[in-house]
């Protein structure tokens, strides 16, 4: 039978993109989360206001992660912009990117303009 | 490999350094002013006092900010949070209105780098002159100048490191330590990371940072409109480019305004042709116009070959300046303006925390009392000391026993025990009390929080 598609069911690159970024800033945070509070206690991290709210010691956890992820997913999510716009593979040695505009002495072919420090 | 990718191949090579020439004009001279003024107040401001404090000063240890006269507590975070929200906004704005504006006149890296490139010109000489320098075999000249270069530059990212770190220690202790060789290790640190990352961007990086790294040139064609200010060469008018004497009128040889001098080119400091059209790496910082409009003099043209102007305007159209999108900008704008400057003006400068005590719901006294005990802690944000006085609202069977005395230090954040006492038939289960603090002296400084007070459930 023939499909619509022939490479059915695989993900765009922007798909593939986006779920790398979601993976490993979870990947990340969870790192960060478990270095973080193996050292600190997340309820002394916080003011004397959050004791309002009487949060327990798993909100605090679920808290301080989800803060942790949202951080994380900025960065690798900004990361990703920066290379998706950026110059193409190839480009520090020259390859497809603009010529290097010509430059010469101002007074060459043009002899009202003087040459100032070309001389 | 193909002849065709041979000869394709052979069209480009690798970027080459960047040796902005010196240019002098009207734009040029408003840099040369934008980078006075703000390096001035980048370097002058930490050495100015305001209201007894540094006019700038992000104490983080007290975790308090000094900004000019006011004060900033942590509490205070969503000022802070509203200040950048502002700068953010205000770039939207700026961008959508005169394009890069920022990058061209404001933005740091440019601001910097504008100083050690007078530096480098000061040492080294213009662009052809270092073209020759880096070229020649090393002698003692090119020693000689190379490590002066280095030596201003040096010491121009320390100072700028110092500074730096002058907003974060108050700047004249910091000096006194300095002096004395007792800075102490954070100190250092930062003094010697900042000095280094001036010393990179500015005189190592420079257009590269803009290119490559820097996120704000990649999306502000988010911000852009065909009615933003960008910087455009006049191509109908320009084209055919090429050289002529003065004397020739380019109309008979078939040439337009632009002469191919390449000057437009040599005073670019990301170095592009800016006749290739609007790409992302200029930064409109109007160095070719400047250059341009000299050469149009020269040659007894009409200046603006290149100019600000719009992509409106380029094909013929009008241009507006009020738009949807600039009018949402600064609606927006205006309302958090005026909502900061409010908020700040309103701000009542105490703060009070009540928490009760949590290792017993309540304490039965002799003489059927019941006692709720909390701590207290008050924060006097005022810069005068205070006493306070302290009442239940609304409810005359309550009363307040407080140690120590209430009385605070300018900025001084203190401690207290606050115990409450009520008969015990004033009610049962928990009860919500307001409770008012209030300065002694004028003028009346006061806020009320509310709490709970427990009685026996039965």
């Amino acid at each position: 039978m023939k499909t619509e598609h022939p490479v059915n069911r695989r993900w765009t690159m922007r798909q593939r993109d986006w779920a790398v970024v979601f993976w490993i800033a979870f990947l990340s945070a969870a790192a960060g989360a478990f270095v973080l509070f193996g050292l600190v206690n997340p309820l002394d991290m916080v003011n004397n206001w959050a004791d309002q709210f009487d949060i327990g010691m798993k909100l605090a956890y679920g808290l301080a992660f989800a803060f942790l992820y949202i951080v994380c997913l900025m960065a690798s999510a900004l990361t990703m912009f920066m290379i998706r716009t950026g110059p193409s593979r190839g480009h520090a040695t020259g390859k497809g990117n603009r010529a290097i505009p010509e430059v010469h002495d101002p007074s060459q072919s043009n002899p009202d303009i003087d040459g100032e420090d070309w001389k | 490999m193909s002849q065709a990718q041979d000869d394709s191949a052979s069209l480009y090579r690798k970027d080459p350094k960047v040796y902005p020439r010196d240019v002098k004009g009207s734009f040029a001279s408003l840099r040369k002013l934008a980078v006075i003024v703000l390096l001035g107040l980048y370097y002058i401001l930490p050495w100015l006092n305001w209201g007894g404090h540094q006019a700038i000063l992000f104490d983080l240890p007290a975790r308090k900010f000094y900004i000019l006269g006011l004060t900033f507590w942590p509490q205070d975070f969503i000022f802070l949070t509203l200040m950048l929200i502002i700068a953010g906004l205000s770039l939207f704005f700026v961008t959508a209105v005169a394009g890069r504006l920022w990058c061209g006149y404001a933005c740091p890296q440019t601001v910097w780098t504008e100083v050690f490139l007078w530096m480098e010109r000061w040492v080294e000489g213009d662009r052809n002159k270092r073209i020759k320098l880096d070229a020649s075999p090393w002698n003692a000249n090119k020693i000689l100048r190379k490590s002066s270069k280095q030596i201003l530059w040096i010491g121009f990212a320390l100072w700028t490191g110092f500074t730096f770190v002058g907003f974060f220690t108050p700047i004249r202790g910091l000096g006194q330590s300095l002096i004395s060789f007792q800075l102490g290790g954070w100190e250092t640190f930062w003094l010697i990371f900042y000095s280094f990352a001036t010393y990179g961007n500015a005189g190592i990086l420079r257009e590269q940072v803009c290119k490559y790294m820097c996120p704000y040139a990649r999306f502000q064609s988010a911000m852009f409109d065909k009615d933003t200010l960008v910087i455009a060469y006049d191509e109908a008018r320009g084209e055919p480019r090429g050289g002529r004497s003065k004397t020739v009128n380019p109309a008979e040889k078939g040439l337009g305004d632009c002469i191919g001098c390449t000057l437009c080119v040599q005073v670019c400091p990301t170095g592009i042709d800016i006749r290739e059209g609007l790409q992302i790496e200029c930064i409109a910082c109007a160095a070719c116009i400047d250059v341009c409009d000299q050469v149009m003099e020269k040659m007894d043209y009409k200046k603006g070959l290149i100019s600000y102007t719009t992509e409106h305007r380029l094909s013929g159209n009008e241009s507006h300046i009020f738009r949807p999108r600039i009018l949402v900008y600064a609606t927006l704008l205006l309302i958090l303006i005026a909502g900061l400057i409010y908020s700040v003006n309103d701000r009542v400068l105490l703060r009070a925390d009540l928490l009760r005590d949590r290792n017993a719901l309540y304490r039965e006294l002799p003489g059927n009392i019941i006692e709720n005990v909390y701590t207290l802690k008050l924060i006097n944000m005022d810069f005068k000391p205070h006493r306070y006085k302290i009442e239940v609202l609304n409810n005359d069977n309550m009363t307040l026993l407080i140690s120590p005395e209430p009385r605070l230090e300018s900025e001084e954040v203190g401690n207290f025990i606050l115990r409450m006492q009520a008969p015990e038939n004033a009610g049962r289960g928990s009860m919500k009390v307001d409770v008012r603090f209030s300065t002694l002296d004028e003028p009346i400084i006061e806020r009320t929080v509310s709490a709970r007070f427990l009685m026996p459930f039965d």
